[in-house]
């Protein structure tokens, strides 16, 4: 279980980085980032990832931080999740985005693991892209044109795959602060602590005069990439919160999955039930958390 | 001259025992803990070479051609392996029965996917992973034998053809009159079980340093070996070689619980040393190979069981049906693993007659290896969901059900139908300790108010017997020969009255070196600090045989005793003379020899042993200056077993008993374990600390079968399983501290009273919480009887018992 042969780059600065993944590109020379290695370096062992280079991004301190923008918290993607789980600025003001650290893996893949390589390696089952599809984060990546920022949506295209051409660089996550009053639940399903989840929710849930204003339902580790329940938030719209309605809306949200995943764990008929359970289970912890 | 070995503490020479039998600090644990012990993947020799191995994709395949030029023309490459240097130098592996070894490396056709084709050592682990991926073998695929229901249908393909049949062993066992006390049952229950394949999964997977001295013909091989000189004689077989010019050293393991896959390992390396010039080889296993093809699976069985049961609630007659999975061929004894049962085959109960149908096939899932326990612990689920099941019918407590039909404290020696004898228990006592611990009352209204509200909470007890200190005899039955199982030490003692013990085992984990300490240095009057534990290979070490079966701390305990016993008469010989006293009035006390009646008249033993050894002018001439003695010591009153397998076999029997409370969470279908209570007897404990952990290591691997393991393959014999992502041990999340209690019944025939202890709550941790998810799920009415109770399988259990109404 030793990789196949590869060349190795530790590049000292960004821009070194990007042109090194440039040079790359225009040979024809299969180019992996490697971040913190907490995905890689096991596909790399399995010999299912097989890239002909590594630029390691480790010595890129510029790529540490966790900035407080006021309305926005921006996260150095090689931030380790570590930082991000002992961060007081995003726990007091962006709770779900805690919340989905704290479901990451265990201590030591916090610790190894960075904030920038589970939104780049866009596993179904990571945590971070149900968040950023959540919260409407946006990613700013650079390359050798200049930076640009993407939406959420349009970042996580399928299956381990981005939106990041071959010499971009992610180079921060910005998400919004949590509005006042809004309820918020980050819960999994998985079969041992610190597992993948058979399934997972990220729900956000405002109120109004006692009844529901606005959600958002985002479910993951059932499809490709973490999918929004449009459903779910319909019916939940103006309605009086509620187990029986929570139940409702697990139900009408798991209806619209198309094709789960299945997989040792679990079929595709079992998750498609999780998601209903665990939705309504998100969305009665998000109302216990919400004012309004 | 012989001593019997002594069976309790008042025989040894002291008046204030210090260790034996006490909470002590370990001497092993600093190497362990802080990675100081040279375990194998931190041993190195000068120009060795590192091994890596093609295995099999398909679970069943011609080999027509391998091609292994490119990975020879790789720079770095010292020597390619395959099927043919087997056929050219070796033997298939010896298995029981015989006849169903395969060779190391594939020869002809592939059984299994994972199944080593070829093998390559490189200067690197990456350069020979690298020519393994140039080595070009061309397959013909055969139609696999994917489960253990089709492997005996007449139009299923044949993994062995020379055998005819993919039966391994089959045998009908009956025990008295099962006719008869069926016939006349008042009640008769049956149910179904599938237990599917677990194993074995220690923290250091196998690995070894092999060298073939090409000059002297004799081969040395390092490795986490748990048997060493098992490991040598089966060497010895496959690579035609003398066995006492294999030399086996052993290196301290990270674990070992039997399913070390080290036979093909050690094989492939050797014959890679001896085909590069004798260069040393190292292969280490990596996790994804053991998980395929290492000694990790076990126990893939299908039962079918029958409980005849009289109104009274006495339980007269037990059926079970077996039919067992071995994978491709019987090359990890896993035969025996279904052999083993007979020695509790009716675990804790008074049941008068018997029968055991086995079926024991072969497929092309992978060879099954032993693991802890070796075969009871899926029986005793079968046994305790019977017991549960006719409880439940009849109305009556389980506790309640139980309690009846125990064997009796004045009963014993108690033979069984399946022909072992029990050495000593106290079942009810276990029982009542256990509910008391557990506040079994308060449960069950506990469970009443949970019921109420529509949960599923769920109550657990199950009462299980470890068959302690284990012998060949019991194995007979799938055609392993012999009766006894020898474990030797030898031990010394210097001028300066220091005391060292050779032994032929490695560290494991278990603690048995400290056992041997403690046990010296009470004997000798000594500090611990002052008795080496020293482990000594195969070319030194007195006749042993290591880890296994529940037997080694009672083992090693005999034979320490036995050489003490011997040592003590020379220095008595020698101290009658320095004391001027007649050999019979000299004793050892307290490390001092004396006169006995005349405690004034005393002799530093270090003193004895300095005069003997260096003051050869106070002795008489012929005196042999030897303060050391080797013994070697194997269970008393073993029998050789009769056409039924029956036959004393393990010398001790333990016993434990579980209460435990869990709630299935009805929506996923994860259970949850609120409280785990344990009392257990395993007689007298030499060091209670080592027994608490053997027990509480049991209870993680119970967990981990009872909820979580599985080695899944699909139709075709596709593993699915080969990373830790899918193959799920319980963690420290998952397992429950358990509140323990000790009683203590001792062995009326083993040294100090000692049972075998090692395997634990394996025996009892999955039938008791499969028996606890039963208790919760039974206002349903459906019941678990497939292992792991995985939140799938409990919850798809809850959704046919709710129809298709609510799935939610």
């Amino acid at each position: 279980m030793k990789p196949a042969p590869f060349d190795y780059y530790a590049p000292e600065s960004l821009a070194d980085a990007i042109a090194l993944l440039a040079k790359f590109d225009d040979e024809g020379v299969e180019a992996k980032i490697l971040a913190g290695g907490q995905s890689l370096m096991p596909m790399l062992s399995l010999r299912v990832a097989r890239p002909e280079v590594l630029v390691d991004l480790r010595k890129l301190a510029e790529l540490h931080y966790i900035r407080d923008e006021g309305d926005t918290i921006a996260i150095g993607s090689m931030t380790s999740k570590r930082a991000a789980e002992e961060s007081a600025l995003i726990r007091e003001r962006q709770p779900l985005f805690h919340d989905a650290t704290m479901n990451i893996g265990h201590l030591p893949i916090r610790a190894h693991g960075t904030v920038g390589g589970s939104f780049a390696h866009a596993d179904p089952a990571a945590e971070y892209p149900a968040a950023a599809i959540a919260l409407d984060m946006q990613m700013k990546a650079v390359g050798p044109d200049g930076a640009r920022v993407i939406g959420a949506r349009d970042f996580f295209v399928t299956y381990l795959t981005t939106d990041l051409a071959a010499t971009e660089v992610l180079t921060e996550v910005r998400m919004p602060v949590l509005a006042p009053g809004t309820g918020w639940s980050f819960r999994e399903i998985s079969r041992r602590k610190g597992d993948f989840a058979l399934a997972g929710a990220a729900v956000l849930l405002s109120l109004a005069g006692g009844r529901i204003s606005d959600s958002r339902v985002v479910v993951f580790a059932v499809n490709a990439t973490a999918v929004r329940l449009p459903a779910a938030e319909q019916v939940l719209r103006g309605q009086a919160p509620g187990e029986a309605l929570f139940r409702e809306a697990g139900l009408a949200g798991a209806a619209e999955i198309e094709e789960p995943i299945a997989d040792v764990h679990a079929s595709a008929d079992f998750r498609r039930h999780l998601v209903s359970v665990v939705v309504a289970r998100g969305l009665a912890e998000a109302q216990s958390r919400a004012r309004g | 001259m012989t001593n019997a070995i002594p069976t309790s503490f008042d025989a040894l020479p002291t008046t204030q025992r210090r260790f034996i039998g006490r909470e002590v600090d370990r001497i092993e644990d600093r190497s362990l803990v802080t990675g100081h012990a040279p375990f194998i993947d931190n041993f190195t020799l000068p120009d060795m070479l590192h091994c890596a191995i093609l295995r099999s994709p398909h679970p069943h395949a011609r080999i027509v051609g391998i091609d292994t030029s490119r990975a020879e023309a790789l720079p770095g490459v010292a020597a390619v392996l395959t099927g043919e240097d087997m056929q050219r130098w070796c033997n298939p592996t010896a298995t029981a029965p015989e006849g169903w070894g395969p060779y190391s490396l594939a020869v002809g056709k592939a059984r299994f996917v994972g199944e080593p084709v070829a093998a390559v050592a490189a200067t690197s682990r990456y350069i020979a992973e690298d020519a393994c991926e140039l080595i070009d073998v061309e397959y013909e695929l055969l139609p696999p034998v994917a489960d253990a229901t089709t492997a005996l249908d007449l139009a299923t393909p044949l993994l062995f053809e020379e055998n005819g049949s993919n039966l391994i062993v089959g045998r009908n066992f009956v025990w008295g009159d099962v006719e008869g006390v069926f016939a006349a049952a008042d009640r008769v229950f049956n149910a179904k079980f599938r237990w599917n394949r677990v194993g074995a999964n220690p923290t250091e997977t196998f690995g070894c340093v092999c060298q073939w001295d090409l000059i002297e013909d004799r081969l040395t091989c390092h490795g986490s070996y748990q048997t060493p000189s098992f490991m040598g004689l089966g060497r010895a077989h496959v690579l035609r070689l003398p066995a006492n010019r294999i030399n086996i050293v052993s290196h301290p393991q990270g674990g070992g619980f039997g399913g070390k896959g080290g036979p093909r390992g050690t094989d492939i390396a050797s014959l890679l040393s001896r085909k590069s010039g004798g260069r040393p080889v190292k292969y280490i296993e990596d996790r994804v190979e053991y998980l395929l093809a290492g000694g990790g699976q076990s126990w893939d069985r299908y039962y079918e069981a029958w409980l005849a049961v009289r109104a009274d609630g006495t339980v007269t007659g037990l059926r079970v049906q077996l039919l067992d999975d071995q994978g491709a061929g019987a090359e990890g004894y896993g035969t025996i693993s279904v052999a083993k049962p007979l020695a509790a085959f009716t675990g804790c109960y008074r049941i008068e007659a018997a029968e055991y149908d086995v079926k024991v096939v072969c497929t092309n899932r992978a060879p099954s290896y032993p693991y802890r326990g070796y075969g009871p612990p899926p029986h005793n689920l079968v046994l305790e969901s019977m017991m549960d099941l006719a409880a439940r019918e009849l109305g009556v407590d389980p506790a309640e059900f139980r309690r009846r039909n125990y064997i009796r404290p004045e009963q014993f020696p108690y033979t069984i139908p399946s022909g072992n004898e029990y050495d000593s228990g106290n079942y009810e006592a276990t029982l009542d300790k256990a509910l008391e611990l557990a506040g079994y009352a308060e449960l069950r209204a506990q469970q009443q108010r949970a019921r109420a509200e529509g949960r599923l909470v769920g109550i657990g007890i199950a009462s299980t017997i470890e068959p302690g200190v284990f012998d060949w005899n019991a194995y007979a039955t799938v055609g392993v020969p012999g009766v006894g199982v020898p474990e030797g030490i030898s031990i010394g003692i210097n001028l300066l009255g220091e005391i060292t013990a050779r032994v032929g085992f490695n560290l494991q984990g278990q603690g048995q070196y400290t056992v041997v300490a403690q046990l010296l240095a009470d004997w000798f009057g000594v500090e611990m600090g002052a008795v080496r534990v020293v482990y000594t290979d195969t070319d030194h070490a007195p006749p042993h045989f290591g880890q296994g079966g529940s037997r080694l701390g009672v083992s090693i305990s005999g034979a320490a005793l036995g050489a003490c016993q011997r040592i003590t008469v020379k220095l008595r010989r020698a101290a009658s003379v320095l004391l001027q006293a007649p050999f019979e009035q000299v004793e050892l006390m307290d490390g001092v020899l004396r006169v006995k009646d005349m405690p004034q008249a005393q002799i530093p033993l270090a003193q004895v042993v300095g005069a003997m050894l260096a003051r050869s002018d106070l002795l008489p001439e012929g005196m042999q200056p030897d303060a050391s003695a080797t013994s070697v010591w194997t269970a008393p009153g073993r029998t050789a077993p009769d056409e039924m397998g029956r036959c004393k076999s393990y010398l001790t029997a333990a016993n434990a008993c579980h209460v435990v409370l869990v709630e299935v969470d009805a929506d996923t279908g994860k259970t949850e374990i609120l409280k785990y209570v344990i009392a257990d007897d395993c007689g007298t404990r030499l060091n209670p600390s080592n027994v608490e952990g053997m027990i509480q290591g049991g209870v993680a691997q119970g967990v981990g079968a009872a909820l979580l393991e599985q080695y899944v393959y699909t139709d075709e014999a596709q593993p699915l399983v080969s990373t830790f992502m899918d193959y799920l041990v319980p963690t420290i999340n998952e397992v429950p501290m358990t509140q323990k209690a000790a009683l203590v019944t001792p062995s009326p025939f083993a040294p100090l009273g000692a049972k075998g202890c090692g395997e634990g709550a394996i025996h009892t941790t999955p039938a008791v919480l499969i028996a606890a998810i039963n208790d919760a799920l039974s206002p349903l009415g459906v019941q678990v009887r497939e292992t792991p109770a995985s939140p799938h399988r409990v919850w798809s259990l809850i959704r046919s018992a709710r129809g298709d109404r609510a799935s939610v």
